[in-house]
């Protein structure tokens, strides 16, 4: 990595025409995956993502410059190219470096990349045969094991220079199963901040594989949806998928600050039912969307969003938080260098509230119970969501009745929230990769079971 | 290090380890863009990156190893993660390299002088204006993106292939935010092509035309209605599931236009060509990621399914030639299988007279969450849309808030009549869309 002296000519050339901050993030990551199909291994892939990525922020103007040459020359070249499109000046701010070690609180007993491709392929390969074996109605699998090993250097003019090295595994089962009414798949993704020990000590690869052909094999015996609004029961973990879309994206500063969320401007006002509490925390003990620092050097908190309805905080990057006036959350993330960094979530989750689940599913007459949801995307501007529902049921007379298939829901961020009106106690979350500008990062969903009392739900 | 350099060492490398199959694939980009909020440029960036893939066949297995780090020491160690991740795979078919000796289409590569970053922030400025004076009920956040992007690909086999292409195109991304007081909109639309003013103008234009009209947007009432999807819906439509075109998928199990080939999918109306030299798209190839030459070809004549698209791999199990549809995600990805522009031949009616044959129906000019409201192995899709209800043959109220649910497969059979306009869209993708409107009988639409 890049050393600090180097670092500090580097931001001073970066900052030689007037910027009042500059920025330095190198990266070196190695991403590994095996693959199966067809009960083989297909694929053993690997790549190394090397580059560095400069800004320098004058004012409210933000001038990025991005290069995989990490040779002196090259960088210089990528800060006087940052500094030539900021303008002509003189430089504003001296640059001193001191080193920050902000300590891994994420430990990791096994890297992957000390382990060769064939020990991965057979914990793959217990999951893959899990899903597999499952039924003779599972008409196929695929299967996948990837990890990350992310080694970044934050260095600003604020005299930040810290490196940390992220470490993330993640197994990936999606059957398909077919009983003579059309295919339909199933999947299960189990990921965290974690080195292989993750599957001995936390899950169990079998497990993760007949979950997915679990998932299949019911969806395959479904009918379809009903289309209409309706009460929706939605379950925890991935559930939370929908405070991600509805509401999570409209909460970053990256639509905040230029007004175009649904929830700007609304700090200490009442967004949603009263029995919501929502929190974004990149603190949790090697959870998948974990950091120890962002990626501009501010160390991760946990943000208290919404209190009992009421708007508390955004996610707030640096570049954001100066139109809004406000600091930075510790949620500046990017995928790599080569994408400019912007607020973003980590694990973001729903808390959990005081209904039982017996309570929720009995107090609809006729409605959906979303066991597991796929995946979704939202209008910021709008608060307009889609999401797609993989496991579903109809809830008839208070009791959990037929699966159904091909159901999405779609609604507005801010009225669902509002009829959230019943929370259960067992939160958990789940692992998922975020698309945004700044790329596909790592992020947990999470939240116990909850009842939204009407929501227009597509089917046919 | 330059790429030559590194190509020399990877060569020397493969060489010295007994390495008879293999391949190097070098895949760079350089892009510039600025951005705007109210009359000014707030960011600008620009990046410089790319990488190299080695693969190479060993007892039958192509291994796969790629990096962005061009130095001497990863110049050597690539070779060796490729052997060692070939060690791993049970692939029970054969992979192939590409051989030399094709014919390629001469593709007059007017390779568009970008403009500079100085032209890109004056375009940009005046975007902002054109948006501004569009519409009084334009808001901040409005933006005009502008962006150039010029990549180069090269590869180099043991089979002696040595090509290289290089392709370059300016974008205007045009976001606009309205709001009447009561409600807030956006819409955005992107445009490759050589830039102007009167294509800034059309563009940023179109962006505020749309966010105004869809103001005040009620939700479309349940049922069953024929849907007018415009060339924008049509495009997300395909591709959602263009995938279910691919031999890889099909040869899987994952499509279900496997053992299709020469049967009648879909209406007589519906003709669908991969062209990878279609004019407007100014990222033209004349060879695949495998290096084989690309061409043209019909999937689909007159509802007949004439052939699904191939790379080596697929071919050979298929015992067909390629179609010269090999394509990689990024330099790192595995080759794979995807359309380059895929080309719904219009049809007859112009728009007018389109909704008028709807009679009352809705009219789709927007659908998201393709990646999750969407099948692409059974077809099935329950979408999340926007547009107008069309009564009498007219577009009437905007509407959105309701799920569009059908079958694509269904879909491709109950296409009773296209639009006469084709229009071209590009995502930046691999693949771009030429496409029409197109009017489908009896879909689910769920709103209030």
């Amino acid at each position: 990595m890049i050393s600090r002296a180097l670092c500090e000519e580097v931001l001073a050339a970066a900052a030689s025409t007037g910027a009042d901050y500059a920025e330095l993030f190198a990266e070196k990551t190695f991403n590994r995956s095996v693959s199966m199909l067809d009960s083989r291994v297909q694929q053993s892939n690997d790549n190394v993502v090397a580059g560095v990525g400069i800004r320098v922020f004058k004012g409210l103007r933000s001038v990025a410059a991005s290069t995989v040459d990490t040779s002196r020359e090259g960088l210089l070249r990528c800060a006087g190219q940052a500094a030539a499109a900021l303008g002509e000046g003189t430089a504003q701010i001296s640059i001193v470096l001191r080193e920050r070690l902000y300590g891994d609180i994420h430990p990791v007993r096994l890297v992957p990349g000390s382990f060769r491709p064939a020990e991965k392929a057979d914990i793959l390969k217990k999951a893959y045969f899990a899903a597999k074996n499952a039924d003779p109605a599972i008409v196929q699998v695929q299967g996948n094991l990837l990890d990350v090993d992310h080694n970044i250097l934050v260095a600003n003019s604020e005299g930040v220079y810290a490196k940390d090295r992220q470490i993330r595994v993640r197994l990936t089962v999606n059957a398909v199963a077919d009983k003579g009414e059309g295919t339909q798949t199933g999947s299960a993704s189990p990921g965290a901040r974690k080195g292989l020990e993750f599957f001995t000590e936390n899950v169990d690869p079998e497990a993760v594989g007949r979950e997915a052909a679990r998932q299949a094999l019911v969806m395959a015996g479904a009918g379809y949806c009903p289309a209409g609004l309706m009460p929706v029961v939605i379950d925890n973990a991935f559930g939370g998928v929908i405070f991600h879309e509805a509401c999570g994206h409209s909460l970053e500063a990256s639509s905040v600050a230029y007004g175009t969320s649904q929830f700007a401007g609304k700090l200490g006002q009442q967004i949603a039912n009263e029995k919501v509490t929502a929190v974004d925390d990149g603190t949790i003990l090697n959870a998948w969307g974990s950091i120890n620092f962002d990626d501009e050097g501010t160390p991760s908190h946990r943000n208290v969003l919404i209190e009992n309805g009421i708007l508390k905080s955004y996610m707030i990057d640096k570049f954001g938080g100066r139109r809004m006036g406000m600091a930075p959350t510790g949620n500046a993330r990017r995928e790599s260098y080569a994408y400019v960094t912007t607020s973003r979530m980590t694990n973001t989750f729903i808390c959990a509230g005081d209904d039982s689940n017996d309570d929720i599913i009995s107090s609809v007459d006729f409605g959906l119970y979303a066991k597991a949801m796929g995946g979704g995307s939202v209008n910021p501007a709008t608060g307009q969501f889609n999401f797609s529902v993989r496991e579903g049921y109809l809830i008839r007379n208070g009791k959990v009745a037929e699966p159904v298939r091909g159901a999405s829901l779609v609604g507005t961020g801010s009225e669902i929230l509002m009829k959230i009106d019943m929370v259960g106690k067992e939160l958990e979350r789940a692992q998922g990769m975020c698309g945004s500008s700044s790329g596909s990062i790592p992020t947990d969903v999470g939240q116990p079971m909850i009842r939204v009392s009407s929501i227009t739900v597509g089917g046919r | 290090m330059k790429y030559e350099e590194f190509k020399k060492i990877v060569i020397e490398t493969a060489e010295k380890k007994g390495l008879t199959d293999y391949e190097l694939y070098y895949d760079s980009s350089e892009s510039v863009s600025v951005d705007t909020f109210r009359d000014q440029i707030n960011k600008f960036s620009s990046s410089t990156e790319g990488g190299v893939c080695f693969r190479t066949l060993l007892n039958g297995q192509m291994g796969y190893a790629s990096t962005e780090d061009l130095s001497p020491e990863e110049a050597e160690a690539i070779v060796l993660r490729a052997v060692e991740n070939a060690g791993v795979l049970e692939s029970a078919e054969e992979s192939f390299l590409g051989e030399a000796g094709g014919e390629y289409a001469e593709i007059k590569q007017d390779l568009q002088k970008l403009p500079s970053a100085e032209e890109l922030v004056k375009f940009a400025l005046a975007g902002q204006k054109i948006a501004y004076a569009a519409d009084p009920m334009v808001i901040d956040g409005t933006s005009t993106r502008l962006m150039n992007i010029s990549e180069k690909t090269a590869i180099f086999n043991s089979r002696g292939l040595d090509l290289s292409c290089e392709n370059a195109a300016t974008g205007i991304i045009a976001a606009a935010v309205v709001s009447n007081g009561k409600e807030m909109n956006n819409s955005f639309d992107i445009k490759i092509a050589p830039l102007d003013d009167a294509l800034l103008k059309e563009t940023v234009e179109k962006s505020v035309k749309s966010a105004v009209k869809k103001l005040g947007a009620g939700v479309a009432p349940t049922g069953a209605y024929p849907v007018v999807f415009a060339p924008e819906a049509v495009s997300a439509l395909l591709g959602t599931f263009s995938s279910a075109f691919s031999a890889e998928n099909a040869q899987k199990g994952l499509s279900l236009l496997a053992g299709k080939e020469g049967q009648t999918i879909a209406s007589e109306k519906v003709t669908l060509i991969d062209d990878p030299f279609y004019a407007e798209n100014p990222f033209r190839r004349p060879f695949d990621a495998e290096g084989m030459p690309a061409f043209r070809k019909e999937i689909i004549s007159g509802g007949e399914l004439k052939t699904l698209l191939y790379n080596l791999r697929t071919a050979a199990v298929a015992g067909v030639k390629t179609t010269g549809n090999a394509s990689k995600y990024g330099y790192a990805g595995a080759v794979g299988i995807s359309p380059f522009t895929l080309v719904l031949q219009p049809g007859e009616l112009s728009e007018e007279e389109l909704l008028k044959k709807a009679g009352n129906g809705v009219y789709i000019d927007s659908l998201q969450g393709t990646h999750a409201g969407a099948n692409p192995i059974s077809g099935d899709f329950s979408l999340q849309s926007g547009g107008f209800m069309i009564e009498n043959g007219e577009k009437t109220g905007a509407v959105k808030g309701f799920t569009v649910a059908g079958n694509f497969f269904d879909v491709l059979k109950h296409i009773e009549a296209l639009s006469d306009k084709p229009e071209f869209s590009s995502m930046g993708g691999q693949t771009a869309f030429a496409v029409p409107a197109i009017l489908v009988s009896g879909l689910t639409i769920a709103g209030k």
